[in-house]
């Protein structure tokens, strides 16, 4: 089979044991198209799919390495099975949805866009983000948003360890199980128009269920001014 | 023959009166009594000195580690002045100093043959990592239109890119740092390099701090924080641990840029002789070493002074990392850390340094501690050429922070030109050393061309001692 083809109305581009270099050149020409993009054979290669631009929609059949979609413009991008390690990271705008399971740091230092992610999710999900939302529909790992600066964290099935650990103005929402809250979060009861707003995230997604016991995690802001004289603040950490 | 201890031994004399034995002989002075032991007066501890009481003091006072900007105060640290030129005389031949011509070119990041555009820059040295909210948007600017006018690079440090220094810096170093402020792929697009950030010299090993004084509006839109909070940086980056992940971000930033431009990893100066091993082989293409005397706007003043080994051994064991693991010609190496002049930096490249970067120096070619508002230095508790308040925002001529009133303290014309003009300066005094020790490219430097005047500096680096001409080795 060649490397670039075409079935029906979309450019079919094969990864396998190729230069990675070489197939992110194929990917950006074939966005040039304005045509769908299939990317087969992903063999959960890294570094897939990096730097897209807007209005592009590209499939990847299989699983996927590091860094996919990273740092992406506003590509609609899903991953057929699984994600390594920091999908989605950096990225600006867009949406990114994983089919089976997210590695370590999903949507890390993101700034905008959607990632919604089917299956569970590993630690340190939205670590360091900046914004947009990150929605998944099983389980967040530990430390899932580590100093998130801004935007949505919404776990359907659950949290592990030292969630929401060292907020800014990033938000965690869990509706199912937390194993442990990390320094500095308050939990509190979000107001019904709040609710309305997540509602409003996942509905594209068809995931609102009114039955949801929601906890909405902020941050305590008892480690954003380091003039504290209380002595306990330091020690907690 | 001991003295029979039995019968008490007799002066053949009248014992002298308790007044006599008192040293009030004759010319005696009131109020300076002598048999009184000068501790009485002076202390004398060697651990209870008057620092370490008044920090004792100052931490019982505060209940938290002290803070502040600028640079280390660990005086057991060595001073460039440790070491010497020893220029051609018999054996070697000196170029015409003041005719003969000496190269200065300096291309970072073009070993490997990965990236489109090296950077070729016109002197070895260039601004180093500072922060548009460390620094004021007018000082990011002057700095960027002094530094193009020589020919050479800025860098964004981590606060993002500033619009105003990417006008004015012809080359521009776009910093990613643990807590990614203000990634923007457009901005990694248009810078000329990238730099992964895992340490600095002033506090290897932590995060970076910007105290709420200086989160400014700008500052806090630009970084994605709440106005006036004191942000204390992450230092793990969120989207790799070890050197095998960093070689695969490495390549997504490769992917990110098209393979334009090369990608920096800057440490701290802890264990560099691995460190840079580790970096040369996750693939980067320069490696930028900052030594324990490298400046800070903000840090735990501990970490200052009491982290981090000195840039002169971190250069010496950073070059024999890179040749011992055959990276030297593929991997730039980049010095930074406490350089004051053309002089301290031909001893870097001497060293093995292939260009050397000056943040402190080149605030201070701004004006930094220089002797104008001086009420407003005393109401720092400071005076020029002592003052390391950068942390407070409150700069009082207008280099380190973000009020609107001190930053128009600064000429940003002047400050250009003051840059250029030191640049030009200390290329010269580079050159000079060169031509000296016979050589017509300042790469061409080399360990032989130095000599230690101290046991200390000659066993950090290997140089030879003075005179003995043979290494402090073990």
């Amino acid at each position: 089979m060649s490397e670039v083809a075409e079935r029906m109305d979309e450019i079919v581009i094969e990864v396998g044991k190729r230069h990675i270099r070489e197939v992110n050149r194929d990917i950006m020409d074939a966005c040039a198209t304005g045509r769908p993009i299939r990317v087969v054979n992903t063999l959960s290669r890294h570094n897939l799919g990096v730097g897209l631009p807007d209005n592009v929609d590209i499939t990847f059949e299989g699983s996927v390495g590091y860094y996919c979609g990273g740092l992406n413009t506003g590509a609609n991008i899903s991953i057929e099975r699984n994600c390594g390690w920091a999908v989605g990271e950096g990225m600006a705008k867009g949406h990114i949805t994983v089919g089976g399971y997210a590695g370590m740091s999903c949507g890390a230092a993101m700034i905008g866009g959607t990632i919604h992610v089917k299956g569970d999710a590993g630690p340190r999900v939205g670590v360091a983000m900046k914004g947009g939302n990150i929605v998944v529909e099983g389980k967040i790992g530990y430390q899932s948003g580590f100093m998130a600066h801004s935007g949505r964290i919404i776990a359907l099935g659950g949290a592990g360890e030292s969630c929401a650990d060292a907020l800014w103005e990033g938000e965690v929402w869990v509706a199912g199980e937390v194993d442990s809250l990390g320094v500095d979060v308050d939990v509190i009861e979000p107001t019904a128009e709040e609710v309305a707003e997540v509602d409003a995230i996942l509905e594209p997604l068809g995931l609102v269920d009114s039955s949801r016991n929601w906890r909405k995690m902020v941050s305590g802001q008892r480690l954003w001014y380091f003039e504290s004289r209380d002595a306990s603040a330091w020690l907690m950490i | 023959m001991a003295h029979d201890l039995s019968k008490p031994y007799e002066y053949p004399f009248d014992v002298a009166s308790e007044e006599e034995i008192r040293f009030r002989d004759a010319g005696a002075v009131d109020g300076r009594p002598a048999g009184v032991p000068s501790s009485y007066d002076e202390g004398g501890s060697t651990r209870w000195t008057p620092e370490a009481i008044s920090e004792v003091h100052a931490l019982a006072q505060l209940g938290r580690y002290q803070v502040r900007g600028y640079n280390t105060f660990n005086k057991q640290l060595p001073t460039f002045d440790d070491l010497t030129f020893v220029p051609a005389t018999m054996t070697r031949l000196p170029l015409e100093g003041y005719r003969e011509s000496c190269d200065t070119t300096t291309v970072l990041g073009g070993g490997r043959g990965l990236v489109e555009r090296p950077l070729e820059l016109k002197i070895p040295i260039y601004i180093a990592s500072m922060s548009f909210g460390a620094l004021s948007a007018s000082a990011k600017a002057s700095l960027g239109y002094g530094a193009s006018k020589v020919g050479t690079m800025t860098c964004t440090g981590e606060g993002g890119m500033l619009e105003e220094e990417r006008e004015a810096s012809q080359r521009l170093l776009y910093q990613m740092s643990p807590a990614r402020y203000g990634v923007d792929l457009d901005h990694l697009r248009r810078a000329d390099a990238l730099e992964l950030v895992v340490g600095q010299g002033a506090k290897p090993g932590t995060g970076g701090l910007l105290l709420g004084m200086k989160v400014s509006p700008r500052v806090s839109k630009m970084r994605t924080l709440p106005e006036g909070v004191d942000q204390r940086s992450t230092i793990r980056h969120p989207d790799f641990l070890g050197a095998d992940d960093l070689a695969v971000k490495i390549e997504e930033l490769r992917i990110a840029t098209n393979y334009q431009v090369p990608i920096f990893i800057k440490m701290g100066a802890t264990r560099p002789r691995f460190d840079v091993a580790v970096a040369a082989k996750a693939g980067a293409d320069v490696v930028v070493v900052d030594g324990a005397e490298g400046g800070t706007g903000a840090s735990p003043e501990l970490l200052l002074n009491h982290t981090g080994i000195p840039t002169m051994s971190a250069i010496r064991a950073a070059r024999e990392a890179l040749d011992e693991c055959g990276m030297t010609g593929k991997v730039s190496l980049v010095a930074a850390g406490g350089i004051r002049s053309g002089v301290d930096a031909a001893k870097c490249l001497a060293l093995g340094a292939d260009a050397v970067m000056i943040g402190n120096a080149a605030m201070v070619a701004l004006g930094c501690n220089s002797p104008r508002y001086l009420e407003d230095y005393a109401a720092l508790g400071t005076s020029p050429g002592a003052c390391h308040h950068c942390h407070t925002g409150r700069c009082p001529v207008g280099i380190a922070t973000q009020d609107e009133e001190l930053e128009s303290r600064m000429n940003p014309r002047a400050g250009a030109e003051r840059i250029a003009r030191y640049l030009t300066a200390m290329t010269m005094e580079i050159t000079a050393l060169a031509k000296a020790c016979g050589k017509s490219s300042v790469h061409n430097l080399e360990t032989e061309d130095l000599r230690a005047l101290s046991f200390q500096a000659s066993a950090f680096t290997g140089v030879k001692m003075a005179g003995i001409d043979r290494a402090f080795d073990w």
